[in-house]
């Protein structure tokens, strides 16, 4: 495979999230703000990239049987760089995300990329894979939060937009939007695609 | 030689052997990053706490480092650290920590009163989990300045402040809830209620 290809395949065609329905417990947490979003989306990005090229750089030598608990210490050593490096440099942002960053250990999309993707294939195209996945999954994540940002706060990364007339819809900052936007979402870009088929 | 190497991978040490050299491994490189981070962490977290304390006495200040000790006295009772704020040696008012479960998870504030715990001179949200928008609006400025100034003891009768809605007006000992939010505006008047009842006979200083 290209890797090009590699990088479209795993961010649009193969979209974890609205084509594997996968790491939606975070999507639906983070997503009522678009600075959490984006924060927890590079978080991601660097933990898929890093994770898949040492993963694949090892994979010869991992044991088969015991694979699952070598990616997953692997992954929880890149989450609990980025939730220090989050708490030194941007404790803020660290407070606001709160746990959130630190089960970032626990989306399937990671532990998935390990397991279909690096376990199989060269570094190189392993990060690739991971970039293409993270902003697959960071695309989401902002579409999601731009929808709640702006009706729930009347904002767009914490800049007002929408001024005092607006009135705040409630139901858009608390879980449930979550899951009606992120089912409107994967409904949406979904369609077209059965009707095709 | 490459036979041999094969050989070793099949044996059921292997496994062990891979797992403790790769444990070792990643706990090396996370261990220099704690070590790395864990000084800034600490000093970001004092100065934190220490604008939070200034900051809930409403003391006006451009240098925390220098300002803090000239007002703020730390004093440990027990496994409660408060801190007393003197004005020219006057001691001027206690700020101790408070805590109490609100809907999600626990909230941690900051109560400053006078000396004789006769008002509340402020009071400051340091960490709480409510609902974005609804209970997290406890942290909002118009919600916690309705404490300020409140009488706290009166005749040595602890005031227990009533809820009343978003749009009445409020008397002395009554708080405005957010509305949508009756639990987490509740959590708070509790924890205050709850605490100041357990420290202000430790800690009074006309006793």
């Amino acid at each position: 495979m290209k890797k090009k290809e590699i990088f479209i395949t795993s961010a649009f065609t193969q979209n974890s999230v609205w084509r594997q329905i996968l790491g939606i417990c975070s999507a639906l947490a983070v997503t009522n703000l678009m600075l959490n979003s984006l924060v927890m989306g590079l978080g991601v990005i660097f933990t898929l990239a890093l994770s898949g090229f040492t993963i694949s750089l090892i994979r010869e030598y991992i044991p088969k049987r015991i694979r699952m608990m070598v990616q997953t210490l692997i992954i929880a050593s890149y989450v609990i760089i980025v939730d220090l490096f989050l708490k030194t440099f941007y404790p803020e942002i660290s407070k606001s995300l709160g746990p959130y960053v630190g089960l970032i250990i626990t989306n399937c999309i990671i532990m998935g990329r390990a397991e279909a993707f690096a376990g199989k294939n060269s570094p190189v195209d392993s990060v690739i894979d991971g970039i293409g996945a993270g902003m697959g999954y960071t695309l989401v994540l902002l579409i999601i939060a731009s929808v709640r940002e702006l009706f729930g706060f009347g904002s767009l990364f914490g800049i007002p937009i929408l001024g005092d007339w607006w009135t705040k819809w409630s139901i858009m900052v608390m879980a449930p939007s979550a899951f009606f936007m992120l089912a409107i979402l994967i409904w949406i870009i979904n369609t077209p695609r059965q009707k095709r088929g | 030689m490459a036979n041999e190497k094969k050989l070793f991978r099949e044996t059921r040490v292997y496994p062990i052997i891979f797992m403790l050299i790769i444990t070792a491994i990643f706990i090396g490189i996370l261990a220099t990053f704690y070590q790395f981070s864990f000084a800034k962490v600490q000093k970001y977290r004092k100065t934190q706490l220490k604008k939070m304390v200034m900051g809930v006495f409403e003391i006006p200040t451009q240098n925390i480092e220098n300002d803090f000790p000239r007002y703020i006295t730390i004093r440990k009772m027990e496994d409660l650290i408060y801190y007393e704020y003197r004005q020219d040696s006057i001691l001027m008012g206690y700020c101790f920590p408070i805590s109490g479960s609100g809907l999600w998870g626990t909230i941690h504030a900051l109560l400053a009163v006078t000396r004789d715990f006769g008002k509340i001179i402020n009071i400051e949200i340091v960490d709480q989990n409510e609902t974005p928008g609804l209970g997290g609006r406890i942290t909002e400025s118009w919600f916690k300045d309705q404490f300020k100034g409140k009488i706290l003891i009166d005749d040595n009768i602890l005031n227990n402040f009533m809820l009343i809605s978003e749009n009445e007006i409020a008397k002395d000992n009554e708080i405005k809830q957010i509305t949508g939010a009756t639990a987490s505006s509740k959590a708070l008047v509790d924890m205050i209620y709850e605490d100041v009842k357990k420290y202000n006979l430790k800690l009074r200083a006309d006793l």
